[in-house]
């Protein structure tokens, strides 16, 4: 008989293509020959991963080949499932998770501690012959126990196995049940399989159930996408703009704490889980760092970002939305542990490759607005839920939720851009059908000023330090108060800057009450001068002066005049501008020199920014990376071959402990397991020694052999790393 | 992408360019159930409410249509979770029915159980409610219909009523319209208000409020309560009612402090309604003991407590409230609207001046530099009393001076807030003052002889915010104000705000301490007028001495 490597050994480039293909940790890295690509493949972790690629329908045709004796032929496989078997069938041996030894099919050796050791809920099988036709005469007492346990789980357990029921004395008379211990049974394999019709599965579930949903107009889907898209681009903008003016701080764990994100929500304007998921763009994206005082702040890459199409903006946060382990949705979920956002807690296994399955089954069904649970039967049955899938239904509801919000599908449907995204196509047309952007404003008397479409880059920026935000969408409603136009003097623009500013921006006349405003302020901004280490308050209008030494909001300053034009006071600078402020004042900083500070400001960190790591899942591999690494394998391959035979030559000349690879040995190991043969191997012992065991090997886990000792008649494991060598007796 | 004049927001706000060709159809199509919010020169605000929503769905407007006209205006693509609210808020509405039950009474029924099982849990609604009468129907006391309706909004499960109004006594009136006209306007905020059953009719001061009221009584035809805020306004309803309809003296009566008349249609106010004896409201059956066909509620936004209270309790009688600005700085604009029930009519100040209905009108204010002096007086003061040293200051009297001589000939009001600040300017001016303890019959004489031109100047405190009925005012200078409310500031241009013979436009002068929170106060108060799209022009004081206005 064949073993897996031997397989391997005899497939075409075309096999290991499609095998790598849908297996890429195979090739990441790259092994050096056949013998360790067997290994590997065999290994639990990697079988995982496998299995977890399949659909519903081919879980069962595996299952199904699981409860085979091995070999085993086509013909029963079909027999236990459906016709539809083969198709399944040839998918399962092209990902290496079934394969066709000499004498009929075979699975990989773990293969079976994988997919559990009671596939499709059947027991073991029967070591008694058994006459099945008489379970259709069965008593119902009988009827009753089996019927409680034919679909699985087959142990059940008896009061007490000595003094059992008429039903389960029946049972265990003719061997249809089996006891396990002082209290349980169990249902043998074939009878759960006669029982249930000489099937595995209740139901075979061959064709994915059909997606239902809101079929909605193309247009209309586009429409929306677009919008979306422009609004997550002034999401993150606005978000990285608000954190250069007042950072955040980091929580001590990491992350952000739960008042910081209210805030974000409340001057974005949307909900908590919504800005959980911007802020973790933003750090998917390196766009925010945290510095060496835990201060989350926009990155230079922001700086880069700005100047990007919003093509390319958009295609960034999306291709490090499509494939991160990090899961915003975990951010605030009722009746959950709090997670904070950009936290260290938000890696989930299984999370973009939900996310892909779930785009994939939005691009199959274009201009369908899935219905929730229709999209998650489909779901379940592309991806059946197994280990650590607790989340998959969250995470597939979180996945069609950001898709929204990114405009990778609109009204609930894909878009075209989306489409192509997920093709890697030229997402040129974004820049075209985002609306065309504004280049003035409407200034109306109610000092409001209007953008009627989206603002160019540097006149939104300006705008954005003299006016506060009152409305958002598709258009911007500004407003100008007092506050806004000293934020703008504190910027350093002057009075007139502002002025002539707006003058030139807005389509209509300057209301003379705005055109006050900033005379006003600009003429008040900077009266009140304010020195930062022996702190100072120094105005040349004396009856100021004397107003703030008499105001009792500012009593806590302790203020004390030195000259009539000047005040000091005990506190730093910073906090007496506050207080200042606070009360109603306009103070400006000053200098040593008497020159009054003020200056633009874009805060960025310093530090670079450290991206999340993505873990889980592994990036499907070019073609030409699997060619290469077949060329690699292959040419490993006859070098090692070359290499054994040399050593068999040398050891055979010798007669000494039989020698392999540590590679070479699993392949031996795992061939042998299957043919049930003993063999000999070197073991080293605690203190190095190398003795010669003769053993039968049982299975391997763990890292060791487990296997009976012809010298002691024990079953004992042996410790894979300790064996020298394998060698057939 | 269309090129509509709409921009919907995704904060639920409307934006819409009125110099858009399409402006006027679109406004007309989300009038029914987008609420305006400001309508200044050349961008309306309308925004999308719970209540609105239902109004129109009441009007029969289903969440279709209003998504189609979303759609349909908007320049770009409508947020999408907008729709979605727009679909789940509209239904909500009409799931749970108040209706009239020969047997039953009052009471409360629903199509779907789920939601009636919600309710009926609520703690604030289990009290208001009798026995279930089957799975999908419960009794409701009948003196609860108003506090049922109330909190069951509140839960956001409103509920249709179908219970229908008492028709009152029935009492013959209509509208007499000889050497006048009913306005288009006006007509259809009377019907808009019969239709919908109850509600707040909203117009611009001096846009013929009392005209809207007198043809809603003429649909009513009954019995009809008309509640003002002073004796003053009630005496002017009663000279218009006269006028317009065919009442006679003798089925006009005033509830007053002074006079108490109940006739067939009686005008009471405010103060003596809740005027309070031995501890209780002694005058608050006047509600009750008569069988009104029709409650009017003048000035809507001055409602005292009280009366809110006391409305709720007659849900079955027809209510209408008039208001030109529901904004109260107290925030109880969604009291009035639950309890007198929704909006029913609302338009833009600026339409019906260019309808030339109300005059056009010039706001300005006059900044006066305080003398140094003064300056330290405003900056040594408590701040309890800054505002007031910086409103009367002496320099603002010269001004006035200055401005009521420019406008000589003209008919000028000086309105004011401080009482010793407008005995000095009386004095100074020589013109005759109306303050809170001036006599009714004092008043009277005075208001008169300034209509018939014998007194071209009046100076007047705030009695003479509301409902002073002046046509020939052209010209208001407000020297001072309840700080920054925005609806004193609009009650009071609409002082002079009735059209002219000659067409004339009205100044509404505002004279302001610059540097103060004199200032930061008229900021405020001009909001209101300034989302109106009145636009405030302002000068110097040395250019009014100077004479270069």
């Amino acid at each position: 008989m064949r073993s897996f490597s031997d397989y391997l050994r005899s497939i075409d480039d075309a096999a290991f293509l499609s095998l790598f293909s849908a297996r890429p940790d195979l090739v990441i890295p790259v092994p050096p020959d056949i013998a360790s690509l067997a290994v590997r493949a065999c290994s639990a972790p990697s079988l995982a991963r496998a299995i977890d690629s399949l659909n519903q329908w081919q879980f069962q045709v595996l299952e199904a080949a699981g409860t085979l004796t091995e070999p085993f032929i086509l013909k029963s496989l079909i027999a236990l499932t459906d016709k539809a078997a083969a198709g399944a069938l040839e998918h399962l041996i092209s990902i290496g998770l079934i394969y066709p030894s000499d004498d009929g099919m075979r699975l990989p050796t773990q293969l079976r501690d994988v997919i559990g050791n009671e596939p499709a809920g059947l027991g073991p099988v029967s070591i008694a012959k058994l006459k099945l036709a008489e379970l259709d005469n069965a008593p119902t007492d009988a009827m009753k126990v089996l019927e409680r346990l034919i679909w699985g789980p087959p142990r059940g357990s008896v009061g007490d196995i000595k003094n059992p029921g008429p039903g389960v004395t029946w049972l265990l008379e003719r061997k249809f049940l089996v006891p396990l211990d002082q209290r349980t049974v169990i249902l043998p394999r074939e009878v759960a399989i006669y029982l249930r019709g000489g099937k595995t599965h209740r139901e075979n579930l061959i064709n994915p159930p059909v997606l239902a949903g809101t079929k909605r107009d193309e247009r209309q889907v586009n429409l929306a996408a677009i919008a979306n898209i422009s609004t997550v681009l002034r999401w993150v903008e606005e978000l990285l703009n608000f954190w250069a003016e007042e950072p955040a701080d980091a929580l001590r764990a990491g992350g952000l704490g739960v008042r910081d994100l209210k805030i974000i929500a409340n001057h974005l304007g949307v909900d908590e889980s919504c800005t959980a998921f911007i802020t973790e763009l933003a750090y998917l994206t390196s766009l925010i760092s945290v510095d060496s005082d835990d201060r989350i702040m926009p990155s230079n890459k922001f700086d880069i970002w700005l100047m990007q199409t919003p093509a390319d903006r958009w295609q960034v946060l999306a291709s490090a939305w499509l494939i991160t382990s990090r899961v915003s949705g975990l951010v605030g979920r009722a009746q959950a542990k709090n997670v904070a956002a950009l936290g260290p807690e938000l890696d989930r296994v299984n999370a973009s490759r939900v996310r892909a399955l779930t785009l994939s089954i939005l691009s199959e069904n274009q201009s369908i607005a899935p219905d929730a649970p229709s999209f998650i039967a489909l779901m379940n049955w592309r991806a059946p839920v197994r280990r650590n899938s607790s989340l998959q239904e969250e995470l597939a509801a979180w996945t069609l939720r950001e898709a929204e919000w990114l405009g990778i599908s609109g009204q609930g449907a894909i878009s075209k851009y989306g489409v192509g995204f997920l093709n890697g196509d030229d997402l040129n047309l974004i820049n075209d059908d985002l609306p065309k952007t504004v280049d003035h404003i409407l200034i109306q008397s109610d000092n409001t000023a209007i953008a009627p479409g989206p603002l160019e880059h540097e006149i939104s920026q300006q705008l954005a330090i003299m006016a506060e935000i009152e409305s958002r969408g598709g258009a911007t409603v500004y407003r100008f108060s007092e506050a806004t136009i000293r934020r703008a003097l504190d910027h350093g623009k002057t009075g007139d800057e502002i002025k002539a500013f707006l003058i030139k921006t807005s389509k209509t006349p300057m209301p003379q009450p705005l055109e006050y405003l900033i005379v006003d302020v600009a003429k008040k901004h900077g009266k009140l001068r304010v020195g930062n280490t022996s702190s100072f308050i120094r105005c040349e209008d004396t009856a100021l002066i004397a107003q703030i030494m008499n105001d009792k909001k500012l009593e806590m300053l302790a203020l004390r005049r030195i000259a009539p034009e000047v005040v000091i006071c005990d506190h730093d600078a910073a906090d007496t501008m506050r207080i200042l402020r606070e009360s109603g004042y306009l103070p400006a900083a000053e200098s040593s020199n008497g020159l009054m500070l003020s200056g633009s400001r874009k805060n960025r960190a310093l530090t670079k920014p450290r991206p999340p790591r993505v873990i889980g899942e592994i990036e499907a591999p070019s073609e030409d990376l699997l060619n290469t690494a077949i060329r690699a394998i292959r040419t490993g391959e006859k070098s090692s071959h070359k290499q054994t035979r040399l050593r068999q030559v040398a050891s055979e000349a010798l007669g000494a402990l039989p020698r392999t690879t540590a590679n070479e040995t699993m392949d031996l190991v795992n061939r042998f397991i299957q043919e049930e043969k003993s063999l000999s191997i070197g073991y080293a012992d605690n203190n190095g020694s190398v003795t010669h065991r003769i053993i039968d090997p049982i299975r391997v886990s763990a890292g060791a052999l487990i296997a009976r000792d012809h010298a002691t008649g024990e079953v004992q494991s042996f410790r894979i790393p300790r064996i020298t060598g394998v060698a057939p007796l | 992408m269309t090129d509509g004049p709409l921009i919907v927001q995704s904060d639920k706000t409307l934006l819409l360019d009125i110099d858009h060709p399409l402006s006027t159809e679109c406004r007309r199509a989300i009038a029914p159930f987008a609420e305006l919010e400001r309508s200044p020169e050349h961008i309306h605000t309308y925004r999308l409410t719970p209540l609105g929503l239902w109004n129109a769905r009441a009007a029969g407007h289903d969440a279709e249509q209003v998504i189609d006209t979303l759609i349909k205006y908007s320049r770009y693509a409508v947020p999408h979770s907008i729709l979605i609210d727009v679909a789940e808020t509209m239904s909500r509405y009409g799931r749970l029915r108040l209706e009239a039950d020969p047997v039953h009474g009052l009471i409360l029924v629903t199509t779907d159980t789920a939601v009636l099982e919600e309710v009926i849990r609520a703690r604030k609604i289990a009290p208001l409610l009798g026995a279930r009468i089957d799975a999908e129907t419960i009794a409701v006391l009948p003196s609860q219909r108003g506090a049922i309706k109330q909190s069951l909004l509140r839960l956001g499960w409103p509920a249709e009523d179908f219970a229908g109004y008492v028709d009152g006594q029935a009492h013959p009136i209509e509208l007499v319209q000889k050497d006048w006209k009913i306005r288009p306007y006006q007509e259809l905020a009377a019907e808009g208000f019969w239709h919908g059953g109850s509600g707040v009719v909203v117009l611009p001061c001096g846009a013929g409020k009392t005209i809207v009221g007198a043809a809603a009584m003429a649909h009513a035809k009954a019995t009809t309560l008309i509640l003002v805020t002073n004796t003053i306004a009630a005496r002017q309803w009663r000279e218009e009612l006269l006028k317009r309809t065919t009442l006679n003296e003798d089925e006009i009566g005033e509830y007053s402090g002074s006079k108490k008349e109940i006739r067939p249609i009686t005008i009471a106010t405010y103060q003596v309604m809740t005027k309070k004896k031995n501890g209780v409201y002694a005058h608050l059956d006047l509600f009750d003991t008569h069988d009104w066909g029709l409650i009017i509620y003048d000035e809507v936004h001055l409602l005292p407590a009280p009366i809110f209270r006391f409305t709720a309790d007659i849900q079955s009688r027809r209510r209408l409230g008039l208001t030109a600005t529901l904004v109260r700085e107290d925030g109880m604009e969604g009291e009035v609207f639950s309890l007198i029930g929704p909006k029913r009519y609302d338009v833009p100040w600026k339409e019906i001046e260019s309808q030339g209905y109300i005059a056009p009108a010039e706001c300005i204010e006059v900044r006066v530099n305080l003398t140094e002096g003064e300056r330290l007086l405003y900056a040594t003061a408590e701040p309890e009393n800054r505002y007031r040293a910086c409103a009367t200051t002496r320099t603002k009297r010269n001004v006035v001076e200055a401005l009521v001589e420019k406008h000589a000939g003209e008919q000028v009001l000086v309105i004011g807030q401080y009482i010793d600040q407008l005995d000095e300017l009386s004095e100074t001016l020589g013109v005759p003052l109306i303050k809170g303890d001036t006599p009714i019959k004092e008043r009277e004489i005075l208001f008169n002889k300034f209509r018939t031109g014998e007194i071209t100047c009046l100076v007047v405190s705030k009695v003479a915010n509301f409902s002073i009925d002046l046509p020939d005012a052209t010209i208001a200078i407000q020297v001072s104000g309840a700080f920054g409310s925005r609806q004193e500031e609009a009650q009071r241009l609409g002082r002079i705000l009735r059209p002219k013979a000659d067409g004339r436009t009205a100044k509404f002068y505002s004279v302001i301490s610059r540097d103060t929170i004199d200032q930061d106060f008229a900021q405020n108060r001009q909001r209101f007028l300034a989302e109106q799209g009145y636009s405030y022009k302002i000068i110097d004081a040395d250019d009014v001495f100077q004479g270069k206005i």
